[in-house]
């Protein structure tokens, strides 16, 4: 009788076997729906199937094909148009009103619940109110606009534009979370700090730049990070506004997979394309973490 | 794959030959036959009149008919019945594009097999038409039934106000008329009436009624494919995307769509892309609107008949009928010539007939109606979608270099026609 | 003076969060010619966009779906949630290591990857078109499990063991002792799952086509992007309006909790 066996059967009739029942429906629910799909996926990238009729081997097929897929390149290139918009604009924004709202003044719990309310709300309410907001013949913005004699901007219909709208809107819809956060992290960071460094001598700009960003560090990696997971989840704005449109602008990594695996019935491909987005996602925030630096966990 | 069909076949009809001494309710050696129609009142009507008049004069094979539900595409209710085993012996809503599709399920028989197919399959669609309705293994499973072939209307009224005097020929007639015609009226600085106008956005189906059409015109009746290989002929497809290219660039067409309402029928557009259904839809809500219908323009050095994409609709039989041959019989009956009248007398839809226009027995229709005798006429030289694989994802890689260079204008057509050629052979052999 | 340029900000920034929500229940009430204008103000409200909607898409029967869907979702989440929690938290047993760590490793995992086969899953086993298929892949939740976790770390150790004296199994310490001192974080899952679960859109646009079975946010881009509110913006605004109402009147009641449970997706990360 080896040590390690006699190890493990000591540490298991110390075990609270009660907990075995407890975690049985999770383990269930983990095989069913979470190792099954990832197990399934990994054997449907090699083939072609339309759910109808038997599926078919096609070795590498799928991913040869994405390879030379213009619309996969496109994608990914609208993702990063949408993240290098989105992030800097959340951050700058967010940190402004959070630095803003910092004091005890009245009202701020007023101001905190406003900004916050469209991150309630559903996205698709947020869609159809920004489908007139960003309307070219009537919509309110171009209203404005004509009101101080500027022509009307071809928000959704102007390829170079479209994505850049669609960022402004999700940023309008996400800044309250993290306003929430920055004002949380803001909160955190010792007003002594702030004190040693006006001893000093140090202006607020300085004292800014030197205490308060690096404090809010680890704020700004969970941002960009959330951020990053959500700029590759776009599906619902895209869906409804544009459609992915004009001229596959606004096609979103999620938007492709449902109109390969939904529209066209092409489940193999529509799975290897899930399959390539999550690795890259995982890739990027992998690397965003070790850059950006290191954040405190839970 | 012919062994194996004509073993299915052999196989149906053994079993076939079995089952006549049984009926599947037990009333008394009666065969049913189930009946798919398509699913919009009209043919409702047609297929219930049809089917009393066989089940009266053959109690011994009573056909039932069963609408499809109209909150879903033929295509997919066809395709999960196909998988579920539910389908019905005959349907006469099958779309070519689909063909391929139920074919690759094994959910249909070919028809070549049957007696009598050949004289009646030449006879309504001709050679050259039905050569496009073979399947890429050879056999035939579809008997062309209607078709609706896409013509120009044009508003009389609106040309003549802008010193046109007919209906444009070819493509440059077609810009001239339209520098004259696109205008505003009211001086308010925007644009009126329109030459013509295309939904802008990428939808696949949206093709079949520009680029298609006119392709199909300009190459003087070649489709994409040919032998299962992709057979684009490149000329005609850049002139297409430039004739588009041009009537979005010089403002002759709009780069909006439209959300208040139908143009043609407001009589802000002059012309309009469309098949024999359109001419009920004026009927009811623009009936006085002086309007004609001619063959769609080509460019100006294509000559001969003008052809165009027509709308199929086909007969095809399941293979998990029991009487196949009993469906056959049920199928020559529908497509008999009294019938083909009663169909365009009762939906107004084309039936295809090599015979329309000379036949006595349509002629007092087509008196009736001289706008249906135009796409009657037009019937002789149409094409429709070949049987390829993933044809919607085709078309849909077509919409968006379609969009990219006639709409807005940011590729040349030549470019553009090898970004067509490139992606459809991509989607081609990913399906080999 | 520094005070009121802050106020000025803030009330801009508060204008420009709220005044598009405003704009939308003004509209959704005006006619429709009216509708374009930026003023709130009209001489003829009247009910008509939502008359229009409420005939036209089964928008009470989609009220009723997701909250069936969100309840059974949230009571689902929070029951074996609390249970995973607690038995990681608190019981020592073997493999329970390593199904932290499966935990944690789940809650990476980006959802492009198993859409596509969770999917078919519902398809095979024929939960497609029914409540069952629009709650089963969510109706556990990892991020739950580490969050139940490590609050019940927390809990003292005496009163576990004062109920393990008195005979009482697992499943009774949890309900009995632990629920009623978890109210922090039995709220704040119960927000983020079932605000979660309301909006969601694409599996309920992936797994149900039955019209009477969508939820509200599904039905509502149906009637957008399907053309039947046939371009009338009214009623547009109306359905967003109408969509928008529960979660609105839960926040306007329970503000405090929404953010605070949102702000604790920040640990996340």
């Amino acid at each position: 009788m080896n040590g390690r066996a006699s190890g493990l059967r000591d540490r298991f009739r110390r075990s609270n076997r009660s907990a075995y029942g407890l975690v049985l429906p999770y383990v269930i629910f983990f095989l069913a729906f979470v190792a099954y799909p990832l197990t399934f996926s990994l054997l449907l990238v090699f083939h072609r199937w339309n759910i109808v009729t038997p599926m078919e081997w096609i070795g590498l097929k799928n991913f040869t094909r994405l390879l030379e897929d213009p619309l996969f390149y496109a994608s990914l290139l609208n993702t990063l148009v949408f993240l290098l918009l989105h992030i800097p604009l959340q951050v700058v924004v967010a940190l402004g009103f959070a630095l803003l709202l910092n004091s005890r003044i009245p009202g701020r719990g007023f101001f905190r619940a406003v900004y916050f309310m469209p991150v309630v709300v559903s996205g698709v309410v947020v869609t159809i109110l920004w489908q007139q907001l960003y309307s070219f013949d009537n919509g309110l913005l171009n209203g404005m606009l004509r009101a101080v004699g500027i022509g009307p901007v071809p928000w959704l219909v102007d390829p170079r534009i479209a994505m850049p709208a669609i960022a402004l809107m999700a940023t309008w819809k996400n800044v309250g979370i993290y306003i929430v956060l920055f004002l949380a992290g803001l909160q955190t960071i010792p007003r002594e700090l702030y004190d040693a460094a006006s001893v000093d001598g140090a202006t607020p700009a300085r004292q800014f730049l030197h205490i308060t960003l690096p404090m809010l560090n680890p704020t700004m990696v969970v941002i960009v990070v959330l951020s990053t997971i959500g700029g590759f989840s776009l599906f619902i704005e895209p869906y409804v506004l544009t459609g992915g449109g004009p001229m596959q602008s606004t096609l979103s990594g999620m938007l492709y997979i449902y109109n390969q695996g939904f529209y066209f019935n092409h489940m193999g491909y529509a799975a290897t394309l899930g399959f390539v987005y999550a690795m890259i996602i995982l890739l990027i925030v992998l690397l965003q973490r070790r850059l950006i630096g290191r954040e405190q966990t839970a | 794959m012919k062994f194996v069909s004509v073993t299915v076949l052999m196989l149906c009809l053994i079993a076939g030959c079995a089952d006549q001494g049984k009926s599947p309710d037990g009333g008394g050696g009666a065969v049913e036959l189930t009946y798919w129609p398509a699913p919009n009142p009209q043919e409702i009507q047609l297929a219930d009149t049809l089917v009393r008049r066989w089940n009266a004069l053959h109690p011994e094979c009573l056909v039932r008919m069963q609408p499809i539900p109209v909150s879903q595409s033929t295509e997919e209710v066809l395709l999960a019945a196909i998988a579920g085993g539910t389908t019905p012996d005959i349907c006469s809503n099958i779309q070519p594009g689909a063909l391929y599709d139920f074919v690759r399920a094994r959910g249909l028989l070919p028809l070549d097999q049957f007696p009598g197919f050949d004289s009646i399959a030449l006879e309504r669609a001709g050679a050259e038409l039905l050569q496009t309705f073979r399947s890429p293994d050879g056999h035939i499973y579809q008997l062309p039934w209607k078709s609706n072939p896409v013509m120009m209307f044009y508003n009389k009224r609106l040309l003549r106000e802008a010193g046109i005097a007919g209906p444009p020929r070819t493509f440059n007639e077609y810009l001239a008329a339209g520098r004259r015609v696109t205008k505003d009226t009211t001086g308010d600085g925007q644009t009126d009436i329109w030459m013509g106008e295309r939904d802008i956005r990428p939808i696949w189906w949206q093709r079949l009624f520009d680029f298609y059409p006119f392709y199909i015109a300009a190459s003087s009746g070649r489709t994409l494919f040919a032998n299962g290989q992709l057979a684009l002929d490149e000329r005609a497809a850049a002139e297409v995307l430039a004739f588009f290219r041009t009537c979005y660039g010089e403002g002759i067409y709009p780069r909006t769509f439209f959300q208040a309402g139908d143009p043609f029928l407001l009589e802000m557009k002059a012309t309009h892309f469309s098949g024999p259904w359109e001419v009920a839809t004026i009927r009811k809500f623009a009936p006085t609107m002086d309007y004609g219908v001619a063959p769609l323009p080509v460019p100006d050095d294509v000559t001969g008949p003008v052809y165009t994409y027509g709308d199929f609709k086909n007969i095809a039989i399941f293979s998990t009928s029991q009487h196949p041959e009993k469906a056959w019989e049920f199928v020559r009956y529908l497509v008999r010539a009294e019938h083909d009248l009663l169909l365009l007398q009762l939906c107004d839809q084309i039936p295809v007939r090599t015979d329309l226009v000379t036949n006595p027995l349509f002629a007092g229709y087509f008196r009736a109606n001289p706008v249906m005798a135009e796409f009657g006429r037009q019937l002789q030289h149409i094409r429709g979608i070949d049987t390829a694989p993933d044809l919607k994802e085709i078309f849909d890689t077509l919409s968006q270099i379609y969009e990219a260079s006639s709409v807005y204008g940011s590729t040349e057509p030549q470019d553009a026609v090898r970004e067509i050629v490139r992606r459809t052979n991509i989607i081609v052999e990913w399906n080999r | 003076m520094k005070t009121f340029f802050r106020y000025i900000i803030l009330l801009v920034g508060a204008v420009i969060f709220a005044y598009p929500f405003l704009w939308m229940i003004a509209g959704s009430f005006k006619p429709e010619l009216e509708i374009r204008g930026f003023g709130l103000w009209s001489e003829q409200f009247s009910l008509h966009s939502y008359h229009t909607v409420l005939t036209k898409i089964p928008i009470g029967r989609a009220l009723l779906n997701s909250l069936i869907v969100s309840g059974a979702t949230t009571a689902s989440v929070i029951l074996f949630g609390s249970m995973v929690g607690y038995a990681l938290s608190r019981l020592t047993f073997v493999g329970g290591k390593a199904l932290y760590t499966l935990i944690l490793i789940t809650m990476m995992i980006p959802f492009q990857i198993v859409l596509i086969p969770q999917y078919i899953l519902m398809v095979k086993l024929g939960w497609t078109d029914s409540y069952l298929g629009l709650v089963a892949p969510t109706m556990m939740s990892a991020f739950s499990i580490i969050l139940f976790r490590q609050f019940f770390m927390a809990i003292p150790q005496g009163l576990i063991d004062a109920a393990r004296l008195d005979g009482a199994s697992d499943l009774t310490i949890l309900f009995r002792v632990i629920w009623p001192l978890s109210r922090p974080v039995m709220v704040t899952v119960a927000i983020l799952t079932f605000m979660t679960s309301w909006n969601e859109v694409l599996w309920p646009l992936l797994v149900v086509r039955e019209r009477s079975l969508m939820t509200m946010p599904q039905i509502v881009t149906i009637f957008t992007t399907g053309g039947e509110a046939e371009a009338q913006l009214g009623s547009l605004l109306a359905a967003a309006t109408l969509l928008a109402l529960p979660i609105i009147v839960a926040y306007a009641f329970f503000q405090k909790y929404f953010i605070e449970s949102m702000a604790t997706t920040g640990l996340k990360g």
